[in-house]
């Protein structure tokens, strides 16, 4: 794609207010000028030179027929190409100003009982809504996403998509009529076929001819999406294939929504009109219940403190730590606890509900010793760094990035996921990821240190160790993951994760790294990069130690190209399923991270090959490295990695290719984690069987393991002759 | 930033006016609370009836459930397909979307209601109370978002001192 193309000359344009001027870039409009070219210019030369002829010899409805099906063509192009697609605005300071270093990278939701991940946009600073995007050529979350166009320039989005449809519809019939009424002249003008008429109409024909094919495939499988309710971006990475789609009401209503829906509103531009409501005090209050004050008797002013802790106090602390490499002081405990669900409020407040400390220790996996942290930290540091400059680590971040923090199951994954948490949030590839990476791998060389770092969740073993020898690596979250969380040191790790998945993929530079974008979520990428992208997984995996003591070398199976997105969409059902798998082979509170990081594992070694072999390989290595590698709980994670669809065809929701793009190491693991070892994971570590659904959400993350950055670029197909660019 | 009183200005001559707005206390922003969207029936505009733990003593529950529910009918009504919308789409479709340069969509006029309702919502119920509601559009319809506003007590003591010593040099 076009888009991706480096900087051009610097008059970017404007855009949105919240967005930075992009940088102009002319070959992004090379295929839209090809397209409108060849559309006005041979309807142009039809018009002058066959119906003339045409509305004498039969009638002069045809040429106006044919105009009016050609305007209404052009109507529709035009609204595709300016039409705003959904663009959400970047959101504010205050939205998410407290959960920067603690908030998991995925929410979940549940939609008719499905349970569906909201990632978190680093760039735009929000949970991204269901069906939504964001378009890395265009720098933007889009609504409803469904892929970015290049043939129109823009996105396809809720607002334009129905216009984009009908201009497929429109153009196919354009092109049908102009075929089929030159052919007509030419028949008739057997004799005269030197003369320029018959010339110019038998070229207008094989123009005509030529854009059929595509356009008509393209058109098809468009009725196919809005039949059954599909973006093409769910579509192409496979969300739905293993599962169910929860936002399809029935064909009819399907296609209802598309064509008779109310023009949806846009979000950007909007004039605001300035709030003429002041508020001033003295503030009506309203009368406290007895209930409400016992509470605040035996509540101890904990509510309360809680917020202004977590106002100030998170606040402060987040900017300290970026401020110094030294790991931070132990956060207070409301500040630590990043798992509970935030539903209810935004980023800012804290999950005032969660009682911290039982609660990390249910989801945190035992990290042993502080002191390997520490020890770790110098070493690593410099890895990490070293690291997260170059390409290689990408990989490592990527793969230590799980998906995981999702709320519920966060505070068991995301928690633990320091290493992945550090991948996790678009930190921006090398930059904020690799501090989680390198250090994951640091932690996984130190032998005794792998095992306990593996052991908890798998994201946590190894972002524990590597958040903190990144320490003061850039990643805040890596901080804060490392010791200010938990006054508990060994779980510490594990909530830093939490941190470093947020705050890492805010450190993503805003002006939407491709690279990143991609390679968290390919799917995200309007030119299915996604597929391409889990691809590409193989590079960045060298780097990260834990392949050495795996003794495999990760990479993320070239074979599933649909990685970056496993659906997140698995019915509650199989997750519980795979939760029940994950529970029995996880006894001991380390045991659920095994599992989890057992079926993790797996994938990194085999990038595409079927379960079986990923267990066989995984075996292999057992004795290398991880020593948190529990065979009764091996046992376990096959059964939830069978469970995983085949790893090599687009994943499926849960895509076990996630997993594999992998490298061996526990963080990564969490990302590709098989749908199946998403849930066991989650299952084992959280005991609460929410969990399940939302690890498998995280299988996504896998695609995040492309690294994509400098990476070579391939050029796929799709349909309709669309090209799109995928980094290899 | 609404409401705030502005600071007495030191060494201002109008002592007077210094003494009444030593009486006047001024509000300044505490906290922002965030109604999240509630996607369990799909991708259609809704948003949590459940009372955030913030706004427990600053409000009623019942007038805080009242409002999210009218907004979500505004929604549900502005985003209902039946005849209206099938004809706007036809309309627009046969004037190639030029209607659109000279009408408003149905969704268009259902926020202008909805504006509408939230200013007065604010105007009588929220605004006594110290909260602010923020259109959600103006958030990509994400999040309906309730400022928290404290009382600073009053501000004017120290331009108080001045204006009396202000008045008493005269």
């Amino acid at each position: 794609m076009p888009g991706f193309s480096g900087g051009g000359v610097g008059g970017g344009v404007g855009g949105p207010a919240s967005a930075p001027p992009r940088p102009f870039r002319p070959s992004r409009y090379v295929p839209v000028s090809a397209a409108t070219t060849f559309l006005v210019g041979a309807t142009t030369l039809f018009f002058c030179f066959t119906c003339p002829w045409l509305s004498v010899y039969f009638s002069s409805v045809i040429p106006i027929y044919i105009a009016v099906i050609f305007l209404f063509t052009l109507a529709n192009f035009c609204m595709a190409t300016f039409m705003d697609p959904g663009v959400f605005p970047r959101a504010e300071e205050d939205e998410d100003k407290e959960d920067d270093f603690r908030a998991p990278l995925y929410k979940t939701v549940e939609i008719k009982g499905i349970q569906v991940r909201m990632k978190w946009c680093s760039t735009c600073r929000f949970y991204r809504p269901p069906r939504c995007s964001h378009c890395s050529v265009c720098d933007n979350c889009v609504e409803d996403f469904d892929h970015h166009c290049p043939w129109v320039n823009n996105c396809i989005g809720r607002r334009n998509y129905r216009y984009f449809f009908l201009f497929l519809l429109s153009l196919t019939t354009h092109i049908m009529n102009v075929f089929g009424f030159g052919l007509v002249y030419v028949l008739h003008h057997r004799q005269q076929l030197d003369t320029p008429h018959a010339a110019v109409t038998m070229a207008v024909m094989c123009v005509a001819g030529l854009f059929f094919v595509p356009v008509a495939g393209l058109t098809g499988f468009h009725i196919v999406l809005v039949a059954r309710g599909r973006t093409t971006n769910e579509q192409v990475t496979g969300k739905f294939r293993g599962g169910v789609n929860p936002f399809t009401n029935g064909c009819w209503r399907n296609i209802s929504h598309v064509l008779c829906s109310s023009q949806a509103p846009r979000y950007m531009g909007r004039w605001r009109s300035p709030q003429a409501v002041e508020v001033q005090p003295p503030f009506l209050r309203p009368p406290l219940t007895e209930a409400q004050l016992e509470a605040k008797v035996l509540d101890n002013g904990i509510q309360n403190d809680r917020h202004s802790t977590r106002s100030k106090s998170s606040l402060d602390q987040m900017e300290s730590q970026s401020a110094d490499a030294e790991p931070p002081p132990p956060p207070k405990p409301e500040l630590r606890y990043p798992g509970l669900p935030r539903a209810d409020t935004e980023e800012s407040s804290l999950l005032t509900e969660a009682p911290p400390t039982p609660s990390m220790y249910k989801y945190r996996p035992t990290y042993s010793s502080p002191g390997r942290n520490h020890t770790a930290l110098s070493h690593p540091n410099k890895m990490i760094r070293g690291e997260s400059l170059d390409s290689p680590s990408p990989s490592i971040l990527q793969s230590s990035r799980q998906p995981s923090y999702r709320s519920e199951p966060s505070s068991l994954d995301g928690a633990t996921v320091v290493g992945g948490g550090v991948g996790v949030r678009r930190g921006g590839g090398e930059r904020g990821e690799g501090p989680g990476g390198p250090g994951g791998t640091a932690v996984g060389m130190s032998g005794g240190m792998s095992g306990h770092s593996l052991t908890g969740r798998s994201y946590t073993s190894y972002p524990s160790s590597l958040v903190l020898s990144t320490g003061g690596s850039r990643s805040s979250s890596l901080r804060s993951a490392h010791t200010a969380h938990n006054p508990l040191a060994t779980l510490q790790s594990e909530g830093t994760t939490d941190t470093s998945y947020k705050s890492l993929a805010n450190q993503t530079p805003r002006n939407g790294s491709l690279s990143y974008d991609s390679l968290l979520t390919p799917s995200e990428s309007p030119e299915f990069e996604s597929a391409a992208h889990e691809l590409s997984p193989q590079k960045p995996r060298a780097l990260f130690p834990s392949t050495t003591l795996t003794g495999q070398p990760e990479v993320v199976s070239p074979g599933s190209p649909l990685q970056g997105y496993t659906s997140p969409f698995l019915s509650a059902q199989i997750a519980q399923q795979r939760e029940g798998q994950l529970l029995q082979g996880s006894a001991t509170f380390s045991s659920p991270h095994r599992a989890y990081l057992r079926a993790v594992s797996p994938p990194p070694f085999s990038s595409s090959g079927p379960p079986e072999i990923q267990h066989l390989l995984h075996h292999n290595h057992d004795p290398s490295s991880r020593a948190f590698r529990n065979p009764s709980s091996s046992s376990s994670s096959p059964g939830a990695r069978s469970l995983e669809p085949p790893v090599s065809p687009p994943p499926r929701g849960l895509s076990l290719g996630k997993s594999q793009s992998y490298i061996g190491e526990a963080g990564p693991q969490y990302k590709p984690r098989p749908t199946g070892g998403g849930t066991v994971l989650s299952g084992g570590g959280a005991g609460g069987g929410q969990q399940a659904p939302q690890s498998t959400s995280r299988p996504a993350l896998a695609n995040h393991t492309t690294s994509k950055p400098g990476g070579g670029v391939k050029k796929v197909t799709g349909v309709g002759g669309t090209t799109y660019e995928i980094s290899v | 930033m609404q409401g705030l009183v502005p600071a007495a200005t030191d060494g201002n001559m109008a002592t007077e006016f210094h003494n009444l707005q030593e009486l006047r206390h001024s509000a300044s922003l505490a906290n922002k609370v965030f109604i999240q969207r509630d996607y369990s029936e799909g991708t259609t505009c809704r948003f949590q009836t459940k009372f955030p733990s913030e706004l427990e003593s600053r409000i009623e529950r019942t007038l805080f459930e009242d409002t999210v529910k009218t907004l979500n009918n505004y929604y549900a009504e502005a985003e209902k397909i039946g005849g209206q919308s099938y004809l706007e789409g036809c309309l627009a479709c046969a004037t190639a979307y030029l209607i659109f340069l000279c009408m408003e969509t149905r969704y268009e006029k259902v926020l202008k209601k909805i504006a509408k309702y939230i200013q007065e919502q604010n105007e009588k119920i929220y605004a006594p109370r110290g909260l602010l509601i923020t259109d959600p559009i103006e958030r990509g319809m994400r999040v309906i978002e309730i400022s928290i506003y404290e009382d600073r007590g009053s501000s004017g003591s120290s331009s108080g001192s001045s204006s009396v010593s202000g008045s008493t040099a005269r």
